[in-house]
């Protein structure tokens, strides 16, 4: 049987897809979670939280929204791609950053592989969410 | 949670960052479990591979 896809249906995949894109921006895994794909959520929210926790662990540096430098500027963009990881980077971390460290500068790559890594799995979420994916 | 990662060494952390983002990779762009299983422990694997090889790559220009 053929199926109709509407304009309005069309229109509902379409904000599906973008409420679990937002979902897992802010939540890691979230958006997976609202579209019933239970085992991706579980691993995207444990290897990006493992991986944005170790980088505040290790005291890594987190990029904050007034940077001038070019480099600084995609340092944060790649931050702020882990969410509520970076929002929550100063309670998480009280002692805050100490880069003087290699420690620490290991720790500020892991923090923006994290919200990099994020951003790939927003991008699926919103994918699954429009019907791009069939399973 | 310092405790745990605040004295990692530069290999430690190299493992670490191949495992997560080896299984992160695999469940972006696999299926079904068989899939995923191969496809991490090949991505750690190059991971491994590609950082080891640069380093000694970078050897002579160390000294």
């Amino acid at each position: 049987m053929e199926e109709i896809i509407t304009s309005e249906t069309a229109k509902g995949n379409q904000a599906k897809g973008i409420a679990a894109a937002v979902a897992g921006w802010i939540v890691p895994g979230l958006g997976h979670l609202m579209l019933r794909r239970w085992s991706k959520a579980s691993v995207y929210f444990l290897c990006i939280g493992a991986l944005a926790c170790a980088g505040l662990a290790m005291r890594g540096g987190v990029f904050g929204a007034g940077a001038e430098d070019l480099f600084d500027r995609l340092g944060f963009f790649a931050d702020l791609g882990s969410g509520m990881f970076y929002f929550l980077a100063h309670q998480l971390q009280p002692a805050g950053p100490d880069v003087a460290h290699a420690t620490g500068d290991y720790g500020t790559r892991l923090f923006a592989a994290a919200g990099m890594l994020n951003l790939l799995t927003v991008l699926e979420a919103y994918d699954i969410g429009r019907g791009g994916e069939t399973k | 949670m310092t405790g745990l990662f605040g004295n990692l060494t530069h290999f430690g952390a190299l493992v670490f960052f191949a495992i997560v983002v080896s299984i992160s990779f695999a469940f972006l762009s696999k299926r079904t479990n068989v899939e995923r299983a191969n496809y991490t422990l090949l991505a750690f694997l190059a991971f491994m591979l590609v950082a080891i090889g640069i380093g000694w790559l970078m050897l002579p220009f160390s000294r």
